[in-house]
């Protein structure tokens, strides 16, 4: 009975997490597994048309499954030593670390300066979220992220949305800095592996 | 390079020039209207009355003790490899982060978004030692290349047309930018900054918190641009004001939940990068940031220990102030702060940039309180207006002689009253009629002809009093009734009025005449000691404890009563006390009506009349009373249709419309407008004040309108019978 309470629970977070996120014109979608979310991320750099894929991060053997999708469609996985190629990131993944879904705000633990170059200067930020991993709340994060911040160097990052600006007449304009869409996989396990 | 005037005459010229400007007018219009309503959905659900009192508890805490967060803060800091610097001032901030650029051997530089920095002219300092600097905040960005200050704190731009965005893209790219097409100018100006990004040398932010128990700042935008200032190049610097130290995360969350949805209407700001310690970086020495945080003091450790002044320390930057300001909305930024804007701004120029640059710009205030009631740290911003405007007058040693001749005349009542009477006979030659004065006297020069004024009335209601008394026995309530000047003097009709209503339900009256003036006029210029006097000697006529309620008619006296009486004598809590016996006892007319007779519509005529209702400052905000006036209006059979900004002010904001004749007849104008548009013929307030400046601009302007207080369309309504 607690099981199918917690889920409850979790389906209504989900549901939430994904109409704010929505709300801030972040793309959401669900999917079954990180491997679905690798498929997802290939075929939304090739439909943009673009050449790389930059997934600093990932497990070895997440990556090696990554990259044998990316090769055939012609992409180029980069995973490191981001900086040498600034200029030429096309879609940024990572796998977030909480979702808050009352602002629908992706939390993504930073710290890795990798984890930034791919997501400040990529098109495309995707980001996969285990749906267990979704709060309510900032508030209900607090236990989490001050631990972290007491565990320095660290760079915590809230992100509700592509760069946007309103500075000329007001006008929302996405795209001004950062990634010009954001997209949400919210994942049914949390096996990342 | 800002420059802002220092003198009346001079500033009351920019503000003539600005008023004029259509395109800007427009634009904060439509913006304030637009920020109502997105600010409203995104605290729909929330308790924001609680949330306000806990952000002003916090940071109040947290500014009683700076100096011991900066210490906790500096230490966590330090052994997360930050290097952490305090400066005393503008100059000592400026050269710290010279230096710093220096010994790195510095030549790029890019920057996202920080007031602090423009509080110092930090830009400006770095271009003096040859350094290239970049803002990378779109709005600041376009103003850096215009070399103009920000006229928003959130919306530095927001003065700004398309068009002279374009203009401006055009001649830094060198090709041709189409207006129209502000995607396409978005697109352009990251091409731009992109660059910027890849050759800078130095990231230098702001931010918006700083967490002393673990030493991190957090830093809040929309557009991203902070994440790559503090990310790309290898040294970092951020620039942070003492006031924005927090103890810890949950204050820190607590200040986030409100300062976008506030600041913007926005549920959350896109971005939030909280960052502790010298983070990996692959140029930087070791594969680390070389990081330093400069905190800046420039009078905030010393504002901490001022009792009065303290709460401006509160504020968290969402320059709501600024957005809901009628005057703001009239002349824009450039003419409402020196580098900090909004009601705010007014307030910490005095602090921040010195007398000079406040004298002038901290009269605009019309004491309308409607900042106050947005302010999300619940500072109590027009009271702080008023208190730098007096400390201004007591530095510069010049009371103007409006204020000597007030003062005097204010503090002995009779001689006061007797001047009254005597001023009714003088002007008998200039009555155009009963109610209006004919020639100005030549000390109202022609901008005051934008409504007529009204004339004194032959006999005040306090020589009326003797003739109307009547005593009642066994009364449902006995109440003592504040007139206020203008009830008195001007308007003893609607004191008249409001006898015949107690008199219908069975209230005792007393006019204690022992009454003055109720000193707002006083505080208004700045004259807290003639003020003090007057509350006092209030306090003493009214005798509160012998009744059941002291009812005015004015709102202006009411709030001013109800709020500023405790308020006065902060420091003095035996005569705190004592005005607070009066405060205490204080009703508005509507709310003793709904609230205490809890009159019907049976009590009243079957007619209805079309009428539309115009909320006075010092009622809706000022005692928070929003409803019963249209609750009484609906029961005495006035249709209450609609009027847009009801609750917007009508420009009287007592002698303030003498000072800035130009705004106050703006804002009477837009309101006559809308009380027109709503299709009334009867237009309804509730403080005689609004009565003034609403009648004589429709006598002036020769409108179809009828402007009566609500107790003379209340009592023309009443029942005889009952």
């Amino acid at each position: 009975m607690a099981t199918q309470a917690r889920q409850e629970e979790g389906h209504l977070l989900a549901l939430k997490m994904k109409a704010r996120a929505e709300a801030a014109q972040i793309h959401v979608s669900e999917t079954a597994n990180i491997g679905k979310a690798f498929h997802y991320t290939v075929d939304l750099a090739k439909h943009r048309g673009g050449s790389t894929i930059a997934a600093p991060g990932l497990p070895a053997s997440a990556e090696a499954h990554f990259r044998e999708l990316c090769e055939p469609k012609g992409l180029t996985l980069l995973t490191g030593n981001l900086r040498s190629h600034m200029s030429h990131i096309h879609t940024g993944f990572t796998v977030a670390d909480w979702g808050i879904s009352e602002t629908g705000t992706i939390v993504l633990d930073s710290s890795s300066e990798d984890i930034r170059i791919a997501t400040t200067l990529c098109e495309i930020h995707v980001a996969a979220l285990p749906r267990s991993r979704i709060r309510p709340d900032a508030y209900s994060l607090e236990g989490d992220l001050d631990p972290l911040m007491k565990q320095a160097p660290r760079f915590l990052a809230f992100i509700s949305g592509a760069s946007r600006t309103a500075d000329i007449e007001r006008v929302l304009t996405i795209g001004v800095h950062g990634p010009l869409e954001v997209h949400l996989l919210i994942m049914d396990d949390e096996d990342a592996s | 390079m800002i420059r802002t005037p220092q003198d009346l005459k001079t500033y009351r010229n920019e503000l003539k020039k600005a008023i004029e400007n259509a395109f800007l007018r427009d634009t904060l219009d439509n913006f304030s209207s637009a920020y109502k309503e997105s600010r409203a959905a995104a605290f729909a659900g929330m308790d924001l009355e609680s949330l306000v009192r806990e952000i002003a508890r916090s940071k109040d805490a947290s500014v009683s003790g700076l100096e011991e967060l900066f210490l906790t803060f500096k230490v966590h800091a330090e052994s997360a490899g930050i290097q952490v610097h305090s400066a005393g001032n503008a100059s000592e901030a400026n050269a710290v982060i010279c230096d710093i650029a220096r010994s790195h051997g510095v030549r790029n530089i890019i920057k996202s978004k920080s007031m602090t920095a423009e509080e110092t002219f930090l830009n400006d300092a770095l271009e003096k030692k040859g350094m290239h600097v970049t803002e990378t905040d779109l709005g600041e960005w376009i103003i850096q290349q215009r070399r103009e200050g920000p006229s928003h704190m959130v919306m530095p731009a927001i003065h700004l047309s398309r068009g002279q965005v374009a203009e401006l893209f055009t001649r830094v790219t060198g090709s041709y930018q189409n207006p129209d097409d502000i995607s396409e100018m978005v697109r352009t100006a990251r091409k731009l900054l992109r660059k910027a990004y890849f050759e800078a040398d130095m990231g230098i932010s702001g931010a918006n918190f700083a967490i002393a128990d673990s030493g991190t700042i957090g830093i809040v935008t929309n557009e991203g641009n902070a994440r790559l200032v503090t990310t790309l190049p290898p040294v970092h610097v951020a620039l942070i004001g003492y006031d924005k130290l927090v103890p810890d995360l949950k204050t820190a969350l607590r200040i986030l939940e409100v300062l976008p949805k506030n600041a913007t209407g926005q549920i959350i700001s896109t971005y939030v990068s909280w960052i502790s310690g010298a983070n990996e970086c692959a140029p930087g020495p070791k594969g680390f940031k070389e990081m330093h945080i400069v905190f800046l003091d420039n009078g905030r450790l010393a504002l901490a220990r001022n009792p009065m002044f303290r709460q401006a320390l509160r504020c968290i930057r969402c320059g709501a102030c600024a957005n809901v300001c009628p005057i703001y909305r009239l002349v824009g930024g450039h003419n409402y702060g020196h580098v900090y804007i909004g009601a705010i701004g007014l307030i910490l120029t005095y602090f921040y940039h010195g007398k000079n640059n406040a004298r002038a710009i901290v009269q605009n205030c019309l004491n309308c309180q409607t900042c106050k009631g947005i302010c999300p740290a619940g500072i109590d911003l027009p009271f702080l207006i008023k208190e730098v405007y007096r400390t201004v007058l007591k530095e510069d040693r010049k009371r103007p002689m409006k204020n000597m001749l007030l003062s005097k005349a204010l503090k002995n009542r009779k001689r006061f009253h007797f001047l009254l009477r005597k001023a009714a006979l003088a002007q008998k030659p200039l009555r155009k009629d009963a109610h209006f004065i004919r020639h100005l006297p030549l000390f109202f020069i022609k901008e005051q002809h934008f409504r007529s004024l009204p004339a004194l009335a032959p006999i005040p209601f306090r020589d009326q009093w003797e003739r109307l008394f009547v005593p009642l026995e066994n009364p449902r309530f006995r109440v003592a009734v504040f007139g206020g000047c203008l009830v008195d003097f001007v308007y003893p009709e609607q004191g008249r009025a409001l006898l015949e209503l107690f008199k219908a339900y069975h209230v005792s009256a007393e006019y204690p005449t022992d009454q003055t003036c109720c000193g707002l006029p006083a505080l208004m210029t700045g004259e807290k000691d003639t003020a003090q006097e007057l509350a006092i000697q209030n306090t003493r006529a009214m005798r509160a404890s012998e009744f059941d309620f002291v009812l005015t008619l004015c709102a202006s006296c009411g709030s001013h009563i109800k709020e500023n009486y405790p308020k006065l004598f902060g420091d003095q809590p035996d005569v705190c006390e004592e005005v607070s016996k009066l405060s205490n006892k204080l009703i508005d007319f509507s709310s003793f009506m709904v609230d205490v007779l809890e009159v019907r519509r049976e009590d009243f005529t079957d007619t209805t009349s079309k009428a539309t209702y115009h909320a006075p400052c010092h009622l809706c905000r000022g005692l928070g009373v929003v409803d019963a006036p249209k609750s009484l209006m609906t029961s005495a059979g006035l249709d209450c249709l609609p009027m847009e900004k009801e609750d917007v002010c009508c420009g009287l904001g007592g002698s303030y419309s003498f000072d800035f004749p130009e705004i106050s007849a703006q804002l009477l104008q837009e309101k006559l407008d809308n009380a027109e548009a709503s299709g009334a013929e009867i237009l309804l307030t509730d403080c005689p004040g609004c009565v003034l400046q609403l009648r004589g601009g429709v006598n002036a302007q020769k409108r179809n309108l009828r402007v009566q207080h609500l107790v003379e369309a209340v009592a023309e309504r009443k029942k005889k019978d009952t």
